[in-house]
């Protein structure tokens, strides 16, 4: 009866089900409506580290070829990590060369999970984080506290109430929010 | 004792694969299934083992392999058929 039902979208569907009836702790994903190769999820930052309490937005993009090939996933809000370019796309190997079909939706925001506090300094996508990282841990875990608090607002929404306390004014914008000036609304702390 | 085997019966027969897992990894799928791109289970979607004991649904080790990779998808050894 399904023949109109590809193999990528059934194995979806599987993982679908999967991750609704065994959610993993602070992590949450669901298709987009009437679009089962698109997903948003949002993973919330380990206890315990630094990125606690940060509520981390992503989109996993799917093709037809999947599980045969990665999904294309990329964070939304913005990470500063060593393994997170400023556009939001994701150095890790499980998506990239060492992926393998048996993965499924659960298991890679499981990993990416584990990549906030488990960086990989070897393969840099964020200089900056990655030297800070290394040299001055305390910097780095400062402004992983910024994108943190940044995690919490509402940017899609574009919402009015600016009451959070999140912006404060020495962040120096080593072209951090060059790239996604809508999701940071830089002017927002100057008004 | 005594059995009386009644006339009437209907036979029933079952089978299953012969599996250490209930379902295919790539496709998760239940190898008493098929494979996502066939209708119905049976000879014709077998399941296939490599050397290292995995094992999964002939055509979906087959669409992942050669493309180019030549890995057991659970264990990344160098998959050859048992």
């Amino acid at each position: 009866m399904s023949s109109s039902i590809t193999p990528a979208r059934k194995r979806l569907m599987k993982d679908f089900k999967r991750l609704q009836e065994d959610p993993p702790q602070g992590i949450m994903g669901a298709p987009v409506e009437n679009d089962i190769m698109t997903w948003h999820a949002v993973i919330f930052g380990p206890e315990g580290t630094p990125f606690e309490d940060g509520a981390f937005k992503l989109t996993l993009t799917f093709t037809e070829d999947y599980p045969n090939k990665a999904p294309v996933v990329k964070f939304v809000s913005r990470v500063y990590h060593p393994n997170v370019y400023k556009d939001g796309s994701i150095c890790l190997d499980i998506l990239q060369n060492k992926w393998s079909p048996t993965y499924n939706i659960t298991g890679i925001l499981t990993s990416i999970q584990s990549l906030l506090d488990e960086p990989n300094p070897n393969s840099p996508a964020n200089a900056e984080a990655a030297q800070l990282y290394r040299e001055n841990r305390r910097e780095y875990e400062r402004k992983v506290r910024d994108c943190v608090e940044e995690s919490w607002s509402s940017d899609e929404e574009e919402e009015e109430d600016e009451d959070e306390d999140g912006q404060d004014g020495d962040d120096d914008d080593d072209g951090a929010d060059g790239d996604a000036p809508d999701a940071d609304k830089p002017d927002a702390a100057e008004q | 004792m005594k059995v009386k085997v009644k006339r009437k019966w209907n036979v029933v027969a079952v089978w299953k694969w012969t599996a250490p897992d209930d379902s295919c990894g790539i496709c998760r799928q239940a190898f008493d299934g098929c494979c996502p791109s066939c209708h119905e289970p049976g000879e014709n979607c077998p399941i296939v083992f490599g050397k290292c004991k995995h094992c999964f649904h002939m055509h979906c080790i087959l669409k992942w392999l050669g493309q180019p990779q030549d890995e057991c998808p659970m264990c990344r050894q160098t998959w050859e058929f048992q």
